[in-house]
C-alpha cells in the first residue's frame, strides 16, 4: 500500500522534472526514462551485474570497470540511475560508442536486450539496429556450452602459482578429439614480457589492466599442457539456451573495456564468474569473495552449486603423461625409451627389435614426448633434438599402426576435492621449560603438511599467518610467529626431469638467545637444491637444500646475524591420512652476531577430515626445543 | 633460426591470402590479436604463436573488441579466425603436434585437422593411415610452409580412392 502511493508520487514528480531539463528530447525517450524511473530498473541486480556495480562501504556504488567507454554518462561508474538514462539515450543514436566503434544498441547488447524486455520498446518509436558485427562473431562460436577450464597451479611462474581459470565456449558437434578448435573467454593482466618481479608487486596494487581475449583453445593447451607442463580440469556446467546467450552478449560487451587487474581479488578468476553471475544472476558467484579470490576456490564454489557441473574432464600435462608412460613399462624398456632420445642407434639394437610392434610404437612415443618436453621447456633448444624428434617419428610412423589409447592418471586429484583456504588452529605444548597454548590463522594456502588431495604435489605456499601464544610459567602472551611468504617447490630429480627445488621464507620467529628468553626475531631464509623420489613405503621425497639466511632480532650483538648453511629432510607418506615431515638443519653466521645453528623438525599429520586435520611437531632450534600438538580446520 | 624469420614467414603467408580474403569478407581485420597474453618470455619455435596472436601493448586498439593486434591478418577486428584460414593456421600453429600424430596414427590435433578438411568421421581411420604413410613427404611439406602441408594434404586426399569420395570441399 505504501509503495505503491510511493510510486505514484514518484510517477507525478519525475516527468516534471526530466521534462524539463530537455525539452528537445525525443518524447518516446522521456518516456522510457519515466517508465525506467518508476519500475526502479537503476536498483535491480540485473542492472548492477551488467555495469559491474558493487556497493561501497559508504553507501552508493561503484562500478568495478575501470575504461571510461564502458559508460554512456560520465558520472556512470558511480551512477547507476545516470548510467541507465544516458544508456537509453544512446540507443536512440547511431553514433559509434566504446572502444569496439560501435552504436551503443550493439556495443552494449546485453544491456540493450534486458532493457527492451522490461521497457517493451516499441520497435517504429525506437527502431532496432542490425548488429552485424555481433552475429558474425556470435555465429562463429556455434556455441553449445561452456565449460569451466582450470590449470592447476605453476609455482616456478609467480603468474600461476594458484592456478588459473578460463573458459571454453564448446561448440556444435565437438568431440572430445575436436575440442582443441573450440574458442576460449580468458580474462588476463596485460604484463610487458620480461616484468619478473615487477609482476607480482604491480598486480597486487591494480597497476595493470586486464582484458578479456577469445584464442582458440589449442593455444591454451600449448601453453599450459605442453610449455608449462600443468595438468588442466575441464568442468562442463549445464547452461539453458538462455543463459548461453546472456553469458555470450555479457562477454561481447568486456571485450569494449578493460578492469584493472588486482592479483588478489578482481583476478582472471573473479571477473569470468562475472560472466556466469549474469548468466545466470540467481548463482550469485562474486558475492562470495571479498578479499580474494583463488582459482581453485572458484572452482570449488562452481562445482558445489546444485546440477551446474555435468561433466569433468581431465588433460594431463605432458610431464605427467611421460611419467605415467614410464611407469607403465619395465625398467628394461624404461631405459631403452632414454637411451633412444641420446642415440639413434639404439633403434637398431637387439632389445629393441625384440619388442612387438606396439610395444615399439609405445617406446617410440614415450621418446618423441621426451624429446618434445626437452625442446619446449628449455631457453635454446638443441638442433640435434628436432632431427632426434623428425627420425624417431620417422621410424615410428614405419610401423603403420595408430598408438594405442593411454589412459594416464592425474597424480594430483581435482581441486574441488582439495582442503579449503583458510585455515585456522588450536595447540598447546611445551618449550623448554614452559607450557604454553598457542592460537593461529592462515590467510591461504597450503603447506607441505597439509593434505594433498587437489594441490600441486611438493609444493608450498603459505601467506599470512600468524600465531598468538600464552606461555603459563612466564605468564606471558605473544606474538609466537608469522609468516609473510613462505614457499617450497620440491622438484622430485629423475633420468628425464632435471628442475631444481627451491624455497622462499619471510617472517618472523620467536627465539631464545644469549640472555634473551623469548625474543622476537625477523628472518629472510632462501635456498636451492634438489629432491628425489622414493618409494620404499608408500612415497617419501627426499630433499637438500643451500641456503642464506638473514636474522634480525634484538637479541643478536649488533642486532643482527647474516649467513649460511644447508637442510635435508624427507616428506613422507605413511598412509592415505598420515604424512611426517624431518628436517635437519645446520646455519653458519659469520656477520653481525657470530653465531651458529642446529635446527631440527619432525612433524606429524593425520587427516581426520577434508578440512580437518591433528599435528604432533617437534622443533629444536639453537637452545629451544618446542613440542607442539595441534587441530587445525579449514574453511 | 631466428624467430623473426619465422614470424616474418607467417606474416606473408597470412598477408597474401588476406588480399584474397578482402574481397569476399567485409570484416577485413586488423590480424590474431587475440589475446593479451605475457608470452614474450618463451623462446624459439613456441614464439610463434605468441606472435601472431600477441597484442600491442602500446594502448592502441583501434575498433577492435577481441582483437588486439600486430599487423598479422586472417582474423576479424573481433578476435575471430576467418573461415579460409582456419585449416592453415590451424597447421601452422599446432605443426609440432600435428607431425608427431601423423607419425602415431591417430591424435587430437590430427583429428581436429580431419573435421576442418572436411573429412566425415567415420574416413577418419582412412585419413591417419594416409598421413602415417605419407609422413616424410608431408612433413616436409609442413617445413616448408603449412599451406604447401594442407595442399600437400589435400592432393592426397584428392587421389584417395576412399577419402576422395567422402569428403565434401
Amino acid at each position: 500500500m505504501v509503495l505503491s502511493l510511493l510510486a505514484f508520487l514518484v510517477s507525478l514528480l519525475v516527468p516534471l522534472s526530466s521534462s524539463a531539463q530537455q525539452s528537445d528530447r525525443d518524447p518516446y525517450l522521456t518516456q522510457l526514462i519515466d517508465q525506467a524511473k518508476q519500475e526502479k530498473l537503476a536498483d535491480q541486480r540485473e542492472w548492477h551485474l551488467l555495469l559491474h556495480y558493487q556497493k561501497g562501504i559508504f553507501g552508493g556504488y561503484e562500478s568495478e570497470q575501470d575504461d571510461p567507454g564502458f559508460f554512456m554518462s560520465t558520472t556512470g561508474k558511480t551512477d547507476p540511475a545516470a548510467e541507465l538514462a544516458e544508456t537509453l539515450a544512446q540507443f536512440f543514436s547511431a553514433e559509434l560508442v566504446g572502444r569496439s566503434r560501435q552504436p551503443a544498441q550493439c556495443a552494449f547488447i546485453a544491456r540493450y536486450q534486458w532493457l527492451k524486455e522490461q521497457l517493451k520498446f516499441d520497435p517504429i518509436r525506437l527502431p532496432p539496429l542490425a548488429c552485424e558485427r555481433f552475429d558474425r562473431w556470435y555465429n562463429d562460436f556455434e556455441a553449445d556450452s561452456i565449460s569451466l577450464i582450470f590449470p592447476s597451479a605453476f609455482l616456478n611462474n609467480p603468474a600461476s602459482m594458484f592456478g588459473h581459470t578460463l573458459f571454453r565456449v564448446d561448440q556444435k558437434g565437438q568431440t572430445e578429439q575436436t575440442r582443441i578448435l573450440a574458442y576460449t573467454i580468458n580474462f588476463a593482466a596485460d604484463v610487458p614480457p620480461g616484468a619478473g618481479l615487477a609482476y607480482p608487486i604491480r598486480g597486487i596494487f591494480g597497476s595493470y589492466k586486464g582484458y578479456f581475449s577469445t584464442i582458440p583453445y589449442y593455444l591454451n593447451v600449448q601453453k599450459y599442457r605442453d610449455i608449462e607442463n600443468r595438468d588442466i580440469w575441464e568442468y562442463r556446467l549445464n547452461l539453458t539456451e538462455t543463459q548461453l546467450r546472456r553469458f555470450l552478449m555479457h562477454a561481447w560487451e568486456l571485450g569494449n573495456a578493460y578492469f584493472d587487474y588486482f592479483f588478489f581479488k578482481e583476478n582472471c578468476s573473479y571477473h569470468i564468474l562475472a560472466l556466469l553471475d549474469y548468466a545466470d544472476p540467481n548463482l550469485h558467484l562474486t558475492d562470495e569473495f571479498l578479499l580474494w579470490t583463488v582459482p581453485a576456490d572458484t572452482v570449488r564454489l562452481i562445482v558445489s552449486k546444485p546440477d551446474l557441473v555435468s561433466n569433468i574432464t581431465y588433460r594431463p600435462s605432458r610431464s605427467t603423461v611421460i611419467k605415467r608412460k614410464r611407469e607403465f613399462l619395465s625398467g628394461e624398456e624404461r631405459d631403452l625409451a632414454h637411451r633412444i632420445t641420446q642415440d639413434l642407434t639404439e633403434l637398431n639394437a637387439p632389445l629393441f627389435a625384440g619388442l612387438n610392434p606396439p610395444r615399439q610404437a609405445f617406446v617410440l612415443d614415450l621418446a618423441s614426448d621426451y624429446l618434445r618436453y626437452r625442446i619446449d621447456t628449455t631457453n635454446s633448444p638443441k638442433p640435434e633434438w628436432k632431427e632426434r624428434n623428425r627420425e624417431v617419428l620417422k621410424t615410428r610412423s614405419q610401423l603403420r599402426i595408430p598408438s594405442e589409447e593411454f589412459t594416464v592418471r592425474p597424480f594430483a586429484k581435482q581441486p574441488e576435492l582439495g582442503h579449503k583456504m583458510f585455515r585456522a588452529a588450536l595447540g598447546g605444548g611445551w618449550r623448554n621449560n614452559d607450557t604454553f597454548e598457542e592460537a593461529t590463522f592462515r590467510g591461504g594456502y597450503h603447506d607441505l603438511l597439509d593434505p594433498e588431495i587437489g594441490y600441486t604435489p611438493d609444493a608450498q605456499i603459505e601467506m599470512a599467518s600468524i600465531t598468538v601464544r600464552h606461555y603459563n610459567r612466564a605468564d606471558q602472551t605473544r606474538v609466537e610467529r608469522a609468516t609473510l611468504l613462505n614457499l617450497v617447490s620440491l622438484s622430485p630429480i629423475d633420468a628425464v626431469f632435471h628442475a631444481p627445488s627451491w624455497k622462499l621464507n619471510i617472517g618472523m620467529n620467536t627465539i631464545r638467545h644469549n640472555d634473551c628468553q623469548l625474543c622476537s626475531n625477523g628472518f629472510f631464509n632462501s635456498g636451492i637444491g634438489g629432491a628425489k623420489e622414493l618409494r620404499l613405503l608408500k612415497r617419501e621425497v627426499l630433499f637438500a637444500f643451500a641456503e642464506a639466511e638473514a636474522n634480525v632480532s634484538g637479541a643478536y650483538d649488533e642486532l643482527h646475524r647474516i649467513g649460511g648453511g644447508g637442510t635435508i629432510g624427507m616428506l613422507a607418506d605413511i598412509t592415505e591420512r598420515w604424512k611426517m615431515m624431518a628436517t635437519g638443519s645446520y646455519l653458519k653466521f659469520p656477520l653481525g652476531d657470530k653465531s651458529d645453528d642446529f635446527r631440527w623438525y619432525v612433524g606429524s599429520r593425520f587427516t581426520v577430515a577434508r578440512n580437518w586435520t591433528v599435528r604432533l611437531e617437534y622443533n629444536h632450534r639453537g637452545h629451544d626445543n618446542d613440542v607442539l600438538f595441534s587441530v587445525q580446520a579449514f574453511f | 633460426m631466428s624467430k623473426k624469420a619465422l614470424v616474418f614467414s607467417i606474416a606473408v603467408l597470412f598477408g597474401a591470402q588476406a588480399g584474397l580474403a578482402m574481397a569476399s569478407n567485409p570484416d577485413t581485420g586488423p590480424g590474431c590479436g587475440l589475446g593479451k597474453l605475457a608470452w614474450g618470455e618463451y623462446k624459439g619455435q613456441k614464439e610463434i604463436a605468441p606472435q601472431v596472436f600477441q597484442a600491442t601493448t602500446n594502448g592502441t586498439f583501434g575498433s577492435q573488441t577481441f582483437g588486439i593486434s600486430s599487423g598479422t591478418s586472417g582474423c576479424t577486428h573481433d578476435g575471430k579466425i576467418m573461415g579460409e584460414h582456419k585449416t592453415t593456421m590451424f597447421a601452422s600453429l599446432n605443426f609440432e603436434a600435428l607431425s608427431a600424430e601423423m607419425a602415431q596414427g591417430q591424435g587430437e590435433h590430427l583429428t581436429s585437422l580431419a573435421t576442418l578438411m572436411g573429412v566425415p568421421a567415420d574416413r577418419h581411420a582412412e585419413f591417419f593411415a594416409m598421413t602415417q604413410e605419407r609422413y616424410t613427404s608431408l612433413v616436409q611439406a609442413g617445413e616448408a610452409s603449412p599451406v604447401a602441408l594442407v595442399k600437400s594434404l589435400n592432393d592426397a586426399i584428392a587421389g584417395h580412392p576412399v577419402l576422395a569420395q567422402a569428403s565434401v570441399r
